[in-house]
């Protein structure tokens, strides 16, 4: 079709003659008609001419198209546009012709049937699939657990919905249009559009319908426990929830817990280390297979899918158990009780209890007016207690140069520690870096709070630093509200 | 991109019919004294292809070609000799347009706006036309961003 396709010229004198079946795996499946058609002229099921006929009845499709896109009021579009809507139409008759069992029954349609009606059928699946769309939505919407994760509820809530109201099925059928940030713990991401998005609803319905086998309280537990492991807010990070549900229920299993268990006490996690860590590969997969086994039979999991898509999601467990013995890691598979660390008995810097944003105007005016760095310091340390209040004052440029370091030099190690947390938050996820060092290598910081707070702690003895790490660990993410 | 080969294979290989359709227009054009022959006509669609592709265009019709030679050839400063070159340089103007007013203007609309400039303000100046239609570009994108910011302030309200 597109004369010198690099992509196949390579082999042609060697499989022309050797048979004029189509070879399904010279397609590609996410651009089919185009890949069919370039098979189908090189192994010569179709002529040049017929090529060049079933392009030009695709291109009289663009043209009308182009129309009803300007609404008739232009007959020339961005070639940006006239890209897309193509695109779109060969999304729809791709939807078409990955009906037919074979390639060679699509070549024999594409030759002697209207390409017209080709695609209007392929229309017709198109929306059919937005039909399914829809309803599965509805399903995956009322079965929707109960996390606080903030892109688990939005992806349900607003992503898909908008995907749903904003999809175009004549001019845009390929684009996904939609920011799906929640992600699957198998996904397949070389899909687009609608199918995508059946695809994508599927597997989470599926994954949710696995989690709701589960205790709620377990399940929040468990993220919770994930979230102070690598000690980050799990309420605000991109991870999955049925992975992080299947891999403890199968070391829950492993260890001798319940089936319907996701939480792995200090004790399980002794015997799985003992276990996991003498075993070689093959009986490592041994045991997560016999487990899985159990699990499905022990939950009553028949559905060919839901087995089919465990079984997947244990075979990528399997290797990451074999590189984290050998690494002697476990702890960061199997995610162990961890309990809250005993809070700080006084903690001058609360979460909540905001003042009100005409106090806080007259408060910030008043600090400014101040006249020496002792003033404002004793001023902010007699009215502020909000973090949100704290962060407010910060932020808005009340305090110049050294006035920083003065408060911050007021504030004892809870507060430092508050601080850093939100300062040091990106480097202290995955938890394997020591705060002094986080410390040192840290070069640049939003705000001019941030860079004085790190200049600060440059300064603290090491021993302070470690007091202030410790104290970190034992501040509860969800116990700071970020907005 | 493979589709992008596609798109521009198909766009040019479907240009031949149009021939004889722009050659039935001389019925109309000599009335004012205007044709164009095949080859002329051939010339043209070369220079439009350039002008489309260089603009980052697609037209897989020939309805603005058509519009322009319909309506252009009743001004007085077109005659036979400039007549080629003119509806070369309109159709770089046109699709300049296009761009410029990012497609929130009708082609019938566009090119009567063109015949006007032209036979009035710039009596027949093609360097008048283009100012005269760069500047009215610029207007006219300041005025809907205008109109997008109260729109989205509405929205908002």
């Amino acid at each position: 079709m597109i004369p010198g396709d690099a992509g196949y010229a390579a082999s042609d004198n060697q499989s022309l003659t050797s048979s004029n079946d189509i070879n399904p795996s010279r397609l590609n499946k996410h651009q089919y008609t185009l890949s069919l058609l370039n098979e189908a002229q090189r192994i010569g099921l179709l002529s040049h001419q017929e090529v060049y006929s079933i392009q030009y009845k695709l291109m009289v499709i663009l043209q009308d198209l182009i129309r009803r896109y300007t609404q008739g009021k232009s007959s020339s579009v961005a070639t940006d546009t006239a890209e897309s809507i193509l695109t779109s139409i060969l999304y729809a008759v791709d939807a078409d012709l990955l009906n037919f069992e074979h390639p060679n029954q699509a070549i024999t349609y594409l030759k002697t049937s209207d390409v017209v009606k080709l695609y209007e059928r392929g229309v017709e699946r198109v929306s059919q699939c937005l039909e399914e769309v829809k309803s599965l939505y509805k399903e995956v919407k009322q079965h929707k657990l109960d996390v606080p994760v903030a892109a688990y509820n939005t992806t349900i809530d607003e992503s898909l919905p908008l995907f749903i109201k904003k999809y175009n099925i004549l001019f845009e059928a390929h684009n996904t249009m939609a920011s799906i940030d929640y992600p699957l713990a198998m996904d397949n991401m070389r899909l687009q559009g609608v199918f995508y998005m059946k695809h994508y609803l599927e597997r989470l319905q599926l994954e949710n319908e696995f989690c709701s086998r589960f205790n709620p309280k377990a399940l929040i537990h468990i993220m919770e426990s994930f979230g102070r492991l690598h000690r980050f807010d799990y309420r605000i990070e991109l991870f999955n929830i049925f992975e992080l549900c299947l891999h403890n229920s199968l070391f829950s299993i492993l260890s001798g817990g319940d089936a319907d268990q996701v939480q792995i006490s200090a004790h399980q996690f002794e015997r799985l280390e003992r276990m996991l860590s003498q075993s070689d590969a093959r009986g490592i997969e041994k045991m997560i297979h016999t487990s899985l086994k159990r699990l499905q039979y022990a939950l009553q999991i028949h559905d060919p899918q839901t087995v089919d898509y465990m079984n997947q999601c244990s075979r990528e467990l399997i290797g990451r158990i074999l590189n984290a013995a050998k690494h002697d890691n476990l702890q960061s598979v199997i995610i162990t009780d961890r309990p809250e660390k005993i809070k700080p008995v006084v903690m001058s810097i609360h979460t909540s209890n905001r003042m009100s944003d005409v106090r806080l105007r007259q408060l910030l005016d008043e600090v400014i007016r101040s006249e020496t760095k002792e003033e404002k310091i004793r001023l902010i340390k007699s009215n502020f207690s909000s973090l949100h209040d704290y962060l407010d004052l910060l932020e808005s440029d009340c305090l110049y140069g050294d006035e920083y370091e003065a408060l911050y030099a007021s504030f004892g190690d809870v507060e430092l520690a508050i601080l850093s947390k939100i300062v040091f938050y990106e480097e202290l996820r995955g938890g394997d870096t020591e705060l002094r060092t986080i410390v040192f290598q840290k070069k640049r910081a939003e705000f001019d709070w941030q860079v004085h707070l790190i200049e600060f702690m440059k300064r603290l003895s090491p021993s302070r630093v470690h007091t202030i790490e410790q104290l970190i660990d034992s501040i509860c993410y969800e116990d700071i509200k970020f907005n | 991109m493979l589709l992008s080969r596609f798109l521009n294979s198909m766009s040019i290989a479907t240009q031949m019919p149009y021939v004889t359709e722009l050659l039935s227009l001389n019925e109309r054009t000599m009335a004012y004294n205007l044709q164009l022959t095949p080859r002329d006509i051939q010339d043209l669609m070369t220079a439009r292809t350039q002008v489309l592709y260089s603009y980052g265009r697609v037209e897989l019709g020939i309805e603005a070609t058509k519009e322009l030679i319909e309506v252009f050839s009743t001004s007085p400063y077109i005659c036979q000799e400039n007549y080629l070159s003119t509806l070369n340089e309109l159709h770089e103007i046109f699709y300049y347009l296009k761009n410029e007013t990012e497609d929130k203007i009708g082609d019938f609309k566009l090119i009567a706006m063109m015949k006007e400039y032209f036979d009035d303000e710039c009596a027949g100046s093609l360097k008048l036309l283009r100012n005269n239609l760069e500047e009215f570009a610029e207007n006219f994108r300041i005025q809907t961003m205008r109109q997008e910011y109260l729109k989205e302030g509405d929205d908002e309200s």
